[in-house]
């Protein structure tokens, strides 16, 4: 059901929030054993948002979240709830705050099902490297979902939320969700405070959402852009009214395809179903673009540079000592840190600083990280060229379906590589949302993303909405 | 052989704002632990800066005060290093584009101290060391206190020229509010590199980082004991290691902080939270405007066009209040020398009394210019000023009539002291006739008898110009 | 050339403790992904670096305290606390 559909739902009493809460829990609990899509599952605390939300809802003061059950990526700060970015290290965390976007759904009184798996500080993009085992994907559970919003997009893909909150740092929403069948959203930098978001790459990182269609994407986003005095970086640009265009006609628009994004690393059935929706947009009246980002080759590396060098950063703080995993052994200080840090990290995350502090350091700064920003504003301005000439850009998604567990997980050159089609996004601030556009031989989702200019979110709903209307998804079946 | 010191200061001082650098944390010194912390400070997961406006404002000021270009645009960067009084493990600053950079300030031997920059940063907690159980305990009420750092050229060849510019800066700073500058507590405190080479050389040599002094004499016991450190190891033929070390006031002494300089390096690079600050001209106008006279303008006008002696001079923009004061009074009686005698002197002396400042005062710089007025017109004796003051010190009131009330208006009605001048002679025979003998000091005896028989408000001149007469 | 040193040196850096079998895999780890960044050095160095857009000094926060958090809830995550403070073994 849409989250239109269950507005209506709830608001003309043919459900309860109480029964629809309650139905999710019931489904989680037999459902989410099979692909281990939540870390904690909010059994209490969403019957009592529930109950709350019918209060609102009897009183007729209901707003768009009212008691609708939308699951939340395990690194966005809940008060009072653990949040542990699938991390020993934050194993036992319970923030004393909530995150913004937290706290302006919670003005509503949605429902919150729980705190969903995902890469170990989202540093991933198969959730494989959760502290709390791997999430499974619900179209093949011998296979990943992605990520690192892994459980994110598979608790939407399973029917175990309405909708879910994730982030998008180099992909971690619009990937998944490929993976998964379903939708994902990440909105551009700023549109969506990061207050509560622990940090993986604060220039980069952006939360966004998983849901059933466009339509749901845009109807979450309403509730949770805006600017926030509590993250200078969020923006006063974004104007709402994100689904106002669904339905309205797109054949004047431009669709832009970049020719780096269909070359010889792109499954060739991925090429084909992305093909396919391009002429799809074509027969609607589209015109279609040939288009050049020249520098998507230097893209993967830019993007690992700064990403692992402001995790190195942002990640110095858990040392065991204010929160978090502190280890046994350590005489002095440095030991003590060390060995935290030894036993609380995995091995993805140690790399990742490892590489950040090489990026960073002295010696190598020069070549490594100034370069890589060098890159960036490079790679911001073709994508400005790009939309003097076009309206949104259809690429692929990722270069794959979903791959078996253990097939490349444990190569962090492939995995950093398999990261080509949804980086340069992220690397240039922009909006983009993915959505399923066809399935391979193994019937697993394939994925192709909108990109759309900064702050036009809804022009890419609106395109990636009319796909949606005529292509018809398989739901995954969880035996 | 003889050596040439060569000095540099990184001076941190702790900005006066109400909240601290980047949360809303209010910014006060001391407090029980950690009970001046929130999420942000702390360093919680999920947490963002949020630049304090007041905080760049005091920063532009110290640059404004220490003849800076204050820059439109400044950006901030991340220092990484770990340590446990520092939640984030990075300390945010400015590194590649600071607010501030090229100043000066002429220290007393006339030689210009060049200022390489001044930038915003957030200051560390404070740790609480425990001996008998071997912990550190690690409050956070410090954490993201604002401080600026200035940063010297090493342009320094003495401990005199250190002392006076360390006094200059802190003095600078409080007249602009921007730091109250106390050491004792920490709010302004002195790191110096310091090298030394033979002397004519011109290349320097390796210097030492000496961390935290807190005094002006801890700074000169420190650069002493370093020349005195470094001069013995080139002596013996050794080599200086370039280190950070700390200077104990117990034993006079300096010892190396950290023996692994291996992980001293800082990873800068720009902080991705906080955008870089823009100033508008017209903004950048209004803090400048917002700027009060600085000291050493005072100072140069009150010794070249007020005549002011050098000493008189510096004791009285040694405090912005006592200044300002100082200023409106010889606004409305531009006796400068009197007004500075009587401030430096009377007023001076009630304040050390009671302990007590100029802001404490019960009367108006223009009261104290009417007394002194009132003195140098002829209608109050000096000595009668004085009294005057210190009455208008301890219960206010308008010198006028506390003149009049207290007879301190100075009759100048001859007659009536000449009976009086007469009388005394003539009671002090013995006197009069010891000083017509020679003896001159007795003149003194025999005038004060007048004076004490004439009252409060007689005139000294006149009685002077008839004793000496009568006494012919 | 990435070495076992160069290794050291990061983690120190890192401040993560390895054992000698993890330091000869991150070595080797590293290498590879090593192999990938050096793409950007390849990059023409001329061009400009990204920097955020400024904000204006106008639009900054203004200088206003409010309330601090509860000691209690700022340390409540902590393993070890006395005096209402963090406890970390004792540094110089």
């Amino acid at each position: 059901m849409s989250l239109k559909d269950l507005r209506a739902a709830l608001d003309s009493k043919q459900i309860s929030a109480v029964e629809l809460a309650q139905k999710y829990l019931d489904k989680i609990d037999t459902d989410d054993k099979k692909i281990n899509s939540y870390i904690t599952v909010c059994r209490e605390g969403a019957l009592n948002d529930a109950k709350a939300a019918q209060e609102l809802i009897d009183s007729g003061n209901s707003g768009a979240f009212t008691g609708i059950p939308i699951s939340v990526k395990d690194n966005i700060c809940t008060l009072g709830v653990k949040t542990t970015c699938a991390s020993k290290m934050l194993e036992n965390f319970v923030p004393i705050y909530d995150a913004t976007v937290i706290e302006k759904l919670k003005k509503d009184k949605f429902v919150m099902l729980g705190k969903t798996n995902m890469d170990e500080f989202a540093m991933g993009g198969s959730s494989q490297t959760s502290y709390f085992g791997g999430v499974k994907n619900p179209y093949d559970t011998d296979r990943v979902t992605g990520g690192s919003s892994g459980g994110a997009a598979a608790s939407v893909a399973a029917g175990l939320c309405a909708a879910a909150l994730g982030s998008d740092t180099g992909g971690s929403v619009r990937q998944p969700a490929a993976f998964c069948g379903v939708t994902g959203l990440k909105p551009t930098y700023g549109a969506v405070s990061r207050w509560g978001l622990i940090a993986f790459a604060s220039s980069l990182d952006q939360i966004g959402i998983i849901a059933n269609s466009a339509f749901d994407t845009g109807y979450v986003l309403n509730g949770i852009y805006g600017y926030d005095c509590n993250d200078a970086t969020s923006s006063k640009k974004s104007e709402g009214g994100y689904t106002s265009l669904v339905g309205s006609d797109i054949s004047k628009l431009k669709i832009g395809l970049p020719k780096e994004f269909f070359g010889d690393g792109i499954a060739d059935d991925v090429k084909e179903a992305v093909l396919n929706a391009a002429e799809y947009y074509k027969s609607l009246g589209c015109q279609l673009v040939e288009c050049s980002l020249p520098s998507l080759e230097y893209a993967v590396s830019a993007y690992y540079l700064i990403s692992s060098a402001e995790a190195a950063s942002n990640l110095s703080r858990f040392d065991g000592i204010k929160y978090g995993y502190r280890s046994g052994l350590g005489e002095d200080f440095n030991d003590l840190i060390k060995n935290s840090r030894r036993e609380g990290f995995g091995d993805e995350v140690k790399r990742r600083i490892m590489l950040g502090n090489y990026a960073l350091c002295s010696g190598y700064y020069d070549a490594y990280y100034k370069n890589a920003t060098r890159i960036r504003t490079q790679i911001r301005q073709e994508y400005a060229d790009i939309f003097e000439k076009c309206d949104v850009i259809l690429t692929p998604t990722a270069p794959t379906t979903a791959y078996k567990i253990g097939q490349q997980e444990n190569d962090p050159v492939k995995m950093y590589l398999a990261d080509i089609c949804t980086v340069t996004v992220n690397i240039a601030g922009l909006p983009a949302i993915s959505t399923t556009c066809g399935y391979d031989k193994n019937n697993m989702p394939i994925g192709m993303s909108l990109i759309g200019k900064a702050f036009d979110e809804k022009t890419i709903i609106a395109v990636c909405d009319r796909f949606e209307h005529d292509f018809a998804r398989k739901e995954a079946d969880l035996k | 052989m003889r050596y040439q010191p060569v000095i540099g200061l990184e001076i941190h001082c702790e900005l006066l704002t109400d909240s601290k650098v980047f949360c809303t944390c209010q910014n006060e010194f001391g407090g029980s632990e950690n009970t001046r912390v929130c999420p942000r400070c702390s360093g919680m997961p999920g947490t963002l800066p949020l630049l304090n406006q007041g905080a760049v404002k005091l920063a532009a000021k110290a640059g404004f005060a220490t003849d800076c270009t204050v820059h439109n645009y400044s950006s901030f960067d991340r220092k990484n290093y770990f340590y446990p009084d520092l939640p984030k493990a990075y300390q945010i600053t400015q590194f590649e584009s600071p607010i501030c950079t090229d100043g000066y300030i002429t220290v007393c031997s006339g030689k210009k101290i060049r200022i390489n920059r001044i930038h915003i940063e957030e200051d560390a907690g404070k740790l609480v060391h425990d001996d008998y159980e071997g912990i550190s305990m690690a409050d956070y009420n410090r954490c993201g206190v604002p401080l600026i750092e200035i940063v010297t050229e090493p342009d320094f060849r003495t401990v005199d020229e250190v002392q006076d510019f360390v006094e200059q800066i802190a003095l600078r700073l409080k007249y602009a509010d921007v730091c109250d500058a106390r050491m004792e507590q920490g709010s302004l405190r002195v790191d110096v590199n310091i090298s030394i080479m033979p002397e004519g050389s011109t290349e320097f040599g390796t210097r030492a980082e000496i961390k935290n002094l807190n005094s002006l004499k801890a700074i000169g016991r420190a650069i002493e004991y370093e020349i005195q450190r470094q001069s013995e190891i080139l002596d013996n033929g050794g080599t200086v290691v370039q280190e950070t070390r700390r200077f104990n006031d117990n034993h006079g002494d300096t010892k190396a902080l950290r023996s692994k300089e291996e992980a001293h390096d800082y990873r800068y690079f720009p902080e991705p939270d906080i955008p870089p600050v823009q100033f508008t001209d017209e903004e950048m106008e209004e803090i400048k405007k917002s700027m009060p006279e600085m000291p050493q303008k005072r100072f140069a006008r009150y010794t070249e066009e007020y005549g002011l002696p050098n000493d008189d001079a510096k004791l009285i923009i040694s405090s912005r209040a006592f200044s300002d004061f100082y200023e409106s009074a010889v606004k409305i009686n531009p006796d400068y020398r009197q007004i500075a005698n009587m401030m430096l002197g009377e007023l001076n002396r009630n304040l050390n009394d009671t302990q007590s400042t100029i802001e404490d005062a019960k009367f108006s710089p223009a009261e104290l210019a009417k007394v002194v007025k009132m003195s140098s017109d002829g209608v109050i004796s000096k000595n009668a000023a004085k009294d005057i003051l210190t009455i208008m010190f301890n219960n206010g009131g308008e010198p006028e009539s506390i003149a009049k009330e207290h007879g301190f208006i100075m009759d100048n009605d001859a007659s009536g002291l000449e009976e009086i001048v007469d009388k005394i002679i003539s009671e002090n025979a013995d006197s009069v006739e010891s000083y017509k003998s020679g003896n001159q000091k007795i003149f003194g005896f025999l005038m004060g008898q007048v004076i004490k028989a004439a009252g409060k408000g007689a005139n000294p001149q006149l009685a002077k110009g008839l004793l000496i007469n009568k006494l012919k | 050339m990435f070495d076992i040193e160069l290794t050291r040196h990061l983690a120190e850096l890192s401040k993560i403790e390895f054992n000698d079998e993890e330091l000869n895999k991150m070595t080797s780890d590293m290498t590879d992904i090593i192999n990938l960044m050096d793409k950007v050095c390849e990059f023409d160095n001329s061009k400009k670096t990204y920097a955020l857009d400024a904000v204006d000094y106008n639009n900054l926060r203004k200088d206003n305290h409010s309330d601090s958090y509860p000691t209690e809830k700022i340390i409540e995550n902590a393993k070890n606390v006395k005096n209402n403070s963090f406890v970390v073994p004792k540094v110089v």
